[in-house]
C-alpha cells in the first residue's frame, strides 16, 4: 500500500513538473491538480496515531516539543510573535506546551491552523521559512497532541444532542404520521439559525407557552383533517367535456369559427381554441363558465371527443366555478390531456391557479398545484392528470357566502400550459378534451388516514377495549417504542374525562390524542440514561438510534420497519444497518436530506430575501441547483470534490438558459458534461451563491470571501471589530477607484488588514461573475481583474485558479469541513473542541474512501458520536 | 388624594359619562401603584379613500385641502381639520409618512397594509404580516378579558386587497372584524359562554396528564438534558397559568353597563348614530379594562358597501364618489367636508377620553391612550403622505399640539395633489418619504413594547 502511494506521488511530481518545465504559462487540467491534491493528503498518511490513543489514558508529549518543536518555533516564529514584536497578541514563547492539561488549546488551534494552511511564516520573509520537514514535524506534533486533549474533554464532558424537533422536521413527522401531504405546521413561530446555519442544533431550539399551545391546537386540527365522521359527504362536481363547450360557444352558428384550411388559421392555430378534429372547425375560447352538475359522479371515462381545447403555450384556460366549491376537504381536479407533437426537446406541463376577483382592485391569483404535472401522452392516446388540492388551505374568496352580489363571489380556476414549447412550423400545444372538478373528493370511504388511526378491529364496541388498541398503536408510533400498559391507563383516564363531552368515540379520542401530539416524547429527541450523573458520552438505545436516524435521512420519525427491526434489537447489526440505509436513501423522503443539509450547509434561504433576481422561475432554479447537484452526486456515491469543481453541471432549461448552456430542454434538473471549461461545475460557480453574495447590483467579494470561508471551508473569519470606519463614498479619491481598488483601499487601513487580508483575496478570485452569477470578462469597458494574492502570497488567478489552488492544496480542509458540517448536522448539535478527534477520524476514513459522499454517510452513522447522545 | 376619595372621585366621573358602569374590580386598584397599574392604551381608526387635496392654484386650496398650513407649531388647520381646533394641544398631525412596498400599488388595494407595511402587492399571489395593533395585542392581552377589540363599519375579514379588517395575527392573517353594536356590546357585557368553560376544563385536564407525563420522562433523562427539559416543562406551567387567567375572566362577571344611552341597533346608513355608537363602544371597552387594544375600519376601499353611506351624516352621497367628483362644482368642498365630520366624530371620541379621569387615578385617559386617525391614501388612489392625526399618549411620552413633516420635496403637499385619473398613482415619485413603520416603532415602544423594528424598518422616528 504505501509503496503505491509513493508510486502515485512520485507519477503526479514528475507529470507536472513536465508540464511546467514545457510551458510554465499553460497550467494542468483540474483533474490533474485534484489527483495532485490527493496525494499531499495529511489524513492519507500512514502514521496518523489519532484513534489509537482511545483506550490508554493519553499524556502529553513534552519532549518531542522540547527536542524539535520548540527549537523550530524560536526559529521560525519567535521574531514577529515573541518579546519583541507580539503580533496578534500572540507570544509562542509564553504558550503552554502540554495541551491535556494547559490552558493555550485556543492559541494552539490557531497556530495549527496556520501552519497546516501554510499561512504562516509569510512566504515574504525568507529568513524565517519552514521546510516541508520541519512544518510537517510541527504539525503533527501538534495533531496529536489536539486529538488527544479533544479526547479527555469528549471524555469528561457531558455534551447532549438532546433536543425539540424542528419545524420542518414537526411538519413531516405529522404528514407521515397521519399521511396528510400537506403544510400543517405553518402556525408554529418562526426558528432561528446557528452561525454556521443549522436550524437543527440543540442549543436553539426552544420552547414556550405559546409553542406548547400551537402545538396542540396543530395536531387536533391535523387530527381531523385525517379523519371523518357520519356519512360520506355528497361531492360537488363540475364536469366540462370540450364538446359541449364548442356547442355553447358557437351557440350551433358557424359565424364565429374559423377553418383549418383557412389562410387565416396558420394564426389562429397559435391562439388558444376549441378545435374539432373531425369538421375541422376552431372558435377561440379561453374563459370558461362550470356550473355543478346534479347527478354527476366523479371519477368517469367518456369516450374520447373530437373537439378539443388547444392550449398552446403560457396559455390558460380560465374556468368560472361560481360560489359552490366547499370550505374544506380535497378538490380532484381530472384533466383528460395530451401532446400535439412529441417532438424530444419540447415538453408541456400542466399548472393550476386559483383567483378571484372580488371589486376593482381587490383581486388575487395563486398557484395551487404543488408542482407542475408534465403531459406525456401522445395525440392518439389522451391520458388523465390529476390534481388534489386542500381547499381549507387556499386563498378562497371570502365573498362566497353572501346572499347579495357584490363584492363578487365568483371563484375562478385557472389550467395553464407551463411549456417550452418553440418549434417555429409546429410547436407543441396541449390538447385537452374533458374536465371534471370534484370536492370533497374521498379515494375510499371512510378514507385510509382514518382507518389508520381508527384501525379495524372485533372490538370497535367496546369502547375500553377499542380505546386501548387505537392508543397503544397511536403511542407507539408517535413515541418511537413500545408502550406500556400502565402508560395508555394515564391516557385512558383521559379518554374518560372527555368522553361525556362529546357525541361519539372518535371525537372525545380525537382530543386525546392531539394531547398525546404535544408529548415531550413526540416532540423531543430523548435520550434516556441509566444513571444521570453519568459524565461523557452515553450509548443509544437502538430505539432511539432508530430516531435519530429517522430524522438524520428522512427529517422525520421511523417507519415501522426501522421501529420493529429496532424493538428487535437487530438494526445495528452491519449488513442490517447497510440495507437500511440504502433503503432509506432510495426512499423519496431522503430528498428532505438534501433539501434541508444544504440549504442549511450552504445558507440557500438567502436566497429569499434577494430581490434583484425578478423571474421567479429563475429564482427556483437558482436554488434548486445546489440541491440537485448534491443529490447526483449522493446517489452516484461520488467524490465529495466534486463539489470544489466537476467537469459537468447539474442545470434545467431555465437556468442552463443563464448560464449559456445549450441544449438543455426541461424543467427536471440533469447532468450536463461541460467539457474542459472551469467557469461553471462545483458548487462555487452556482448562480445562488454568487446572487446571495451580491448586493444587488454588483458583485460582493467581501460576502463571497466570507461565505467561502464560513461554509465552505469552515474557517469563520472573527466578526467585524466595534467602531470600523466605513468605506467613505462621499470621498471622491474613491469614487474614482474600481471596486476591487477600494477594498484594497479599505483593506490598507490598520484597523481592518488583518482580518480583511484574510477574506477579501478569496472573494476577488469571484470577480467573473456578476450580481447574478453570470459570467464576465469585463466590466463596462474594463477588463475583469480577478486575481488576488492570498495572505501567504499564494497567488489565484480568477475561478479557475481558486478551483486549482482548493484541490491542490486544501483538499484535507476542504473534506475536514464537509465532515463537520454534515456531522453538525447528523447530531442536531454544535461540535466543539471534544469532538475534533471523531472528526478527525472521520475525515481519514472519508478520505481513504476516497471521499465518496454516499460513503460518508455510511461513516458518519457508524460513528462512536452517531451512537452516543 | 387618598386612596378613599379616589374612589369615590371614580364613582362620580361614571355618573358623569351618562352610562352606569358598575367595574367589579375597581377595588383591587385602591392597593397597587396608580402609575404601574394604568393600562397604556392603542386604537386606530382607517378611512378610505384618502383625503381632498386640491392644487394651490384651485382656489379650493385655501379651505379645503387637508393638510394644515404653517411650521411645526404655529401651524394652521383649513376648513376640513377646524372642527379639532379646541383639541389643539392633544392632537398630532403628520405628514410624508407611507409604506415604501407599496408606494406603487394602486391606493384602493392598500388598506390591507396600512397597519401591517406588509409587501401585500397589487395582484397575483397575496401575503400579509402582523398588524401594529396586535403586536401591543400579544402583550397588553395578557391583562384584559379581550385581547384586542376589531372592528368595521363592513365587518368579517374582506378579500385579499380589499380588507374589512385592519388587524392581521402573527401569520399575516386577518382577523375578523365586528360590525354589529349589539354583537360587540354582548361580547364585552355579556356573560361568556359555557363552551369556554368546558374548553378550558378540558384543557386543564389535558395539561395535568402532561405533566406527569413530562415529570415521568424527566426521571429518565441525565442532568444536562434535564435542564434543556426544564424549558418544557416551564412552557407548561407557563400555560397553566394562562389557563388559570382565562379560568379567573369565566369566573370574574362582566362589567354592567346600563344600555339606556346606546343605539345598539344602530346601521350604518343612520350614520351618526351608527358612528357614535362604535366609538362610544370603545370609549366603554377601555374605561371597563375589557380591552386595550382597538381598530375600527370605516369602511373598504372602493366600491358599494355599508361606509359608503356614511357620507349621509353630512347629507352627501356615497362617500367613494366623493373622491371622484372633485372637479364638480362644490366637489373639493363636499369631500372636504366628509372628511371633515370624520374628524369630528374622531374629535368627539377625544375629547371625552380627555374628559374621563383614568381610574387608576393617573392623569385622564386620554393621556394614557394613543389614538390615531388615517388612511394609506392622501388623494385619489395615491399610496403615499398618509394623512394621519394622532391624539393623546402624554403619559406616554407623546408631545402634542404639533405639525410634524417628514420626508424632503413636499413641503406643501402639492406631490400628487389635484389628480383626477388613475395616472396618479403610476406617476413618478419626486420626492422622498419617510416609512411609517417607523412611527410604528415609536408606538410600539412607548406603549412598553420592546422592540426595535416593524415590518424590516428599524428604529424610532425622530422628533415624534
Amino acid at each position: 500500500m504505501k509503496t503505491q502511494k509513493i508510486a502515485i506521488l512520485l507519477v503526479f511530481i514528475s507529470a507536472g513538473t513536465i508540464l511546467t518545465a514545457d510551458d510554465p504559462e499553460i497550467p494542468i487540467t483540474l483533474d490533474a491538480a485534484r489527483e495532485m491534491g490527493r496525494v499531499k493528503s495529511r489524513f492519507l498518511s500512514a502514521n496518523d496515531t489519532s484513534t489509537k490513543t482511545k483506550d490508554v489514558i493519553p499524556k502529553a508529549n513534552l519532549s518531542h516539543f522540547r527536542n524539535s518543536v520548540r527549537p523550530l518555533l524560536t526559529k521560525s516564529c519567535l521574531a514577529c510573535h515573541g518579546p519583541d514584536k507580539s503580533e496578534g497578541r500572540l507570544r509562542v514563547d509564553q504558550l503552554n506546551p502540554n495541551l491535556l492539561s494547559g490552558s493555550d488549546i485556543g492559541q494552539w488551534r490557531e497556530v495549527y491552523n496556520v501552519l497546516s494552511n501554510s499561512e504562516m511564516p509569510p512566504e515574504d520573509e525568507p529568513d524565517f521559512a519552514l521546510t516541508n520537514a520541519d512544518r510537517g514535524n510541527i504539525v503533527d506534533w501538534l495533531s496529536g497532541e489536539l486529538n488527544k486533549a479533544s479526547l479527555i474533554r469528549r471524555n469528561r464532558k457531558d455534551h447532549s444532542s438532546f433536543r425539540r424537533l424542528t419545524k420542518y422536521e414537526y411538519n413531516y413527522a405529522l404528514q407521515d404520521l397521519l399521511g396528510l401531504p400537506y403544510d400543517l405546521a405553518n402556525k408554529l413561530p418562526p426558528e432561528a439559525t446557528t452561525e454556521d446555519g443549522f436550524k437543527n442544533s440543540s442549543e436553539l431550539l426552544q420552547m414556550s407557552a405559546i409553542q406548547f399551545e400551537t402545538y396542540r391546537e396543530i395536531g387536533l386540527n391535523a387530527l381531523k383533517r385525517a379523519t371523518v365522521t357520519g356519512e360520506q359527504p355528497v361531492a360537488v362536481t363540475y364536469i366540462i367535456s370540450m364538446g359541449q363547450e364548442m356547442h355553447k360557444a358557437t351557440g350551433g352558428k358557424d359565424d364565429k369559427t374559423f377553418d383549418k384550411d383557412d389562410a387565416a388559421y396558420g394564426k389562429n392555430r397559435t391562439r388558444q381554441h376549441l378545435f374539432n378534429q373531425e369538421t375541422g372547425k376552431g372558435i377561440h375560447f379561453s374563459n370558461g363558465k362550470a356550473t355543478p352538475a346534479p347527478e354527476a359522479a366523479a371519477g368517469q371515462t367518456p369516450a374520447a371527443s373530437p373537439v378539443v381545447l388547444v392550449l398552446p403555450r403560457s396559455n390558460e384556460l380560465k374556468i368560472d366555478l361560481g360560489r359552490f366549491l366547499p370550505d374544506e376537504g380535497i378538490m380532484r381536479v381530472r384533466i383528460r390531456a395530451r401532446r400535439s407533437t412529441m417532438a424530444a426537446d419540447e415538453y408541456a406541463a400542466l399548472r393550476l391557479i386559483f383567483s378571484a376577483h372580488t371589486s376593482n382592485n381587490a383581486n388575487f391569483s395563486q398557484v395551487i398545484s404543488q408542482r407542475d404535472l408534465p403531459v406525456t401522452a401522445a395525440a392518439d392516446n389522451p391520458e388523465f392528470i390529476h390534481f388534489d388540492i386542500p381547499l381549507g388551505d387556499i386563498q378562497r374568496n371570502p365573498f362566497r357566502k353572501l346572499t347579495t352580489t357584490f363584492p363578487r363571489r365568483d371563484e375562478f380556476l385557472h389550467i395553464r400550459n407551463e411549456s417550452n414549447a418553440h418549434h417555429r412550423e409546429e410547436p407543441l400545444h396541449v390538447l385537452i378534451d374533458y374536465i371534471e372538478i370534484s370536492a370533497p373528493f374521498y379515494e375510499h370511504w371512510p378514507p385510509q388516514t382514518h382507518t389508520a388511526i381508527f384501525i379495524e378491529s372485533d372490538n370497535q364496541a367496546d369502547e375500553d377495549i377499542y380505546g386501548r388498541e387505537v392508543l397503544n398503536q397511536f403511542l407507539r408510533r408517535i413515541w418511537r417504542r413500545p408502550v406500556t400498559a400502565q402508560e395508555v391507563d394515564q391516557f385512558m383516564a383521559l379518554f374518560a374525562t372527555y368522553r361525556p363531552e362529546f357525541s361519539t368515540f372518535e371525537d372525545a379520542m380525537l382530543e386525546v390524542l392531539a394531547t398525546a401530539l404535544a408529548t415531550p416524547e413526540f416532540l423531543y429527541l430523548t435520550h434516556r440514561v441509566k444513571d444521570h450523573m453519568a459524565k461523557g458520552p452515553q450509548k443509544l438505545s437502538d430505539l432511539e438510534f432508530a430516531s435519530r436516524l429517522a430524522i438524520f435521512l428522512w427529517s422525520s420519525i421511523p417507519d415501522d420497519e426501522l421501529l420493529n427491526l429496532a424493538e428487535q434489537g437487530n438494526l445495528r447489526e452491519p449488513d442490517v444497518l447497510e440495507t437500511q440505509i440504502r433503503r432509506m436513501l432510495a426512499d423519496p423522503r431522503s430528498s428532505r436530506f438534501s433539501r434541508n443539509f444544504v440549504h442549511q450547509w450552504l445558507g440557500l434561504d438567502g436566497m429569499d430575501s434577494v430581490t434583484h433576481v425578478t423571474d421567479d422561475s429563475l429564482r427556483a432554479a437558482m436554488q434548486e441547483e445546489p440541491v440537485a447537484f448534491f443529490d447526483v452526486v449522493l446517489k452516484n456515491n461520488g467524490s465529495a470534490m466534486d463539489f470544489i469543481h466537476s467537469n459537468y453541471a447539474v442545470v434545467n432549461e431555465r437556468l442552463a438558459a443563464h448560464y449559456r448552456i445549450p441544449d438543455v430542454r426541461g424543467p427536471h434538473f440533469r447532468k450536463v458534461p461541460t467539457g474542459t471549461q472551469t467557469m461553471r461545475g462545483g458548487l462555487l460557480t452556482g448562480a445562488a451563491i454568487l446572487t446571495m453574495n451580491s448586493d444587488g447590483i454588483d458583485s460582493h467579494p467581501l460576502k463571497r470571501g466570507v461565505w467561502m470561508l464560513e461554509r465552505f471551508l469552515h474557517d469563520p473569519p472573527p466578526p467585524p471589530p466595534p467602531n470600523v470606519p466605513e468605506v467613505d463614498l462621499t470621498d471622491p479619491e474613491i469614487l474614482k477607484m474600481t471596486l476591487k481598488e477600494r477594498i484594497a483601499d479599505h483593506r490598507d487601513k490598520p484597523a481592518c488588514i488583518s482580518c480583511h487580508s484574510r477574506i477579501d483575496p478569496w472573494g476577488i478570485a469571484f470577480e467573473n461573475y456578476d450580481a447574478l452569477g453570470i459570467f464576465r470578462t469585463r466590466i463596462k469597458d474594463i477588463p475583469v481583474d480577478a486575481t488576488s494574492e492570498l495572505f501567504n502570497k499564494q497567488r489565484l488567478a480568477g475561478m479557475d485558479g481558486l478551483k486549482r489552488f482548493l484541490l491542490t492544496d486544501r483538499q484535507d480542509q476542504f473534506a475536514r469541513a464537509m465532515v463537520h458540517k454534515m456531522t453538525a448536522y447528523a447530531l442536531g448539535r454544535p461540535l466543539s473542541f471534544g469532538d475534533r478527534a471523531d472528526i478527525d477520524t472521520l475525515t481519514a476514513q472519508f478520505r481513504t474512501r476516497n471521499d465518496r459522499l454516499g460513503d460518508l454517510v455510511h461513516l458518519i452513522i457508524g460513528s462512536e458520536s452517531f451512537n452516543s447522545n | 388624594m387618598d386612596d378613599k376619595s379616589m374612589l369615590l372621585s371614580r364613582k362620580t366621573f361614571l355618573r358623569g359619562t351618562g352610562v352606569a358602569l358598575a367595574l367589579p374590580w375597581l377595588e383591587t386598584f385602591a392597593q397597587g401603584n396608580p402609575v404601574a397599574e394604568t393600562p397604556n392604551r392603542f386604537v386606530s381608526i382607517y378611512h378610505p379613500d384618502g383625503v381632498g387635496l386640491p392644487l394651490k392654484s384651485d382656489p379650493a386650496w385655501e379651505d379645503w385641502s387637508w393638510f394644515p398650513r404653517g411650521g411645526e407649531k404655529d401651524f394652521k388647520l383649513s376648513k376640513v381639520l377646524d372642527v379639532l381646533e379646541p383639541l389643539r394641544s392633544d392632537i398630532t398631525i403628520y405628514s410624508g409618512l407611507s409604506h415604501p412596498a407599496v408606494r406603487r400599488v394602486h391606493g384602493h388595494s392598500n388598506a390591507d397594509q396600512y397597519l401591517t407595511g406588509a409587501a401585500t402587492g397589487g395582484h397575483g399571489a397575496y401575503k400579509n404580516s402582523i398588524s401594529l395593533d396586535q403586536v401591543y395585542a400579544a402583550q397588553a392581552g395578557e391583562f384584559t378579558r379581550h385581547s384586542s377589540l376589531v372592528m368595521s363599519t363592513n365587518g368579517g375579514v374582506g378579500g385579499p386587497r380589499g380588507a374589512q379588517t385592519q388587524s392581521f395575527n402573527r401569520q399575516g392573517r386577518p382577523i375578523p372584524a365586528m360590525n354589529k353594536p349589539k354583537q360587540i356590546f354582548d361580547m364585552l357585557f355579556v356573560t361568556s359562554s359555557k363552551d369556554a368553560a368546558l374548553r378550558l376544563a378540558r384543557s386543564k385536564s389535558a395539561l395535568d396528564l402532561l405533566i406527569t407525563n413530562a415529570r415521568s420522562l424527566g426521571r429518565q433523562l441525565s442532568r444536562r438534558d434535564q435542564e434543556t427539559f426544564m424549558q418544557y416543562l416551564d412552557a407548561v406551567r407557563d400555560t397553566e397559568v394562562k389557563l388559570a387567567k382565562a379560568q379567573k375572566w369565566v369566573d370574574t362577571p362582566v362589567p354592567e353597563v346600563d344600555t339606556q344611552n346606546l343605539h345598539l341597533d344602530a346601521e350604518p346608513k343612520e350614520a351618526r348614530l351608527y358612528f357614535q355608537t362604535m366609538y362610544q363602544l370603545i370609549y366603554l371597552a377601555f374605561l371597563s379594562d375589557s380591552t386595550r387594544v382597538a381598530t375600527f375600519q370605516l369602511g373598504r376601499e372602493n366600491g358599494e358597501g355599508p361606509h359608503d353611506l356614511l357620507s349621509r351624516a353630512v347629507g352627501l352621497g356615497g362617500a367613494h364618489g366623493l373622491t371622484h367628483s372633485v372637479k364638480n362644482p362644490n366637489g373639493w368642498k363636499n369631500l372636504g367636508t366628509y372628511n371633515r365630520y370624520q374628524a369630528e366624530e374622531f374629535g368627539r371620541f377625544v375629547q371625552k377620553l380627555k374628559d374621563t379621569p383614568e381610574p387608576t387615578g393617573n392623569g385622564n385617559m386620554l393621556d394614557n391612550t394613543f389614538a390615531m386617525h388615517g388612511s394609506a391614501s392622501s388623494s385619489f388612489h395615491l399610496s403615499r403622505n398618509y394623512p394621519i392625526i394622532s391624539a393623546g399618549g402624554k403619559n406616554l411620552g407623546f408631545t402634542n399640539g404639533r405639525y410634524l413633516k417628514f420626508g424632503t420635496g413636499n413641503d406643501d403637499n402639492q406631490a400628487g395633489a389635484g389628480i383626477l385619473s388613475d395616472a396618479g398613482w403610476r406617476g413618478k415619485i419626486e420626492n422622498e418619504e419617510l416609512p411609517l413603520a417607523q412611527l410604528f416603532v415609536t408606538i410600539l415602544q412607548r406603549l412598553g413594547v420592546e422592540t426595535e423594528s416593524f415590518a424590516g424598518y428599524t428604529g424610532p422616528l425622530s422628533r415624534v
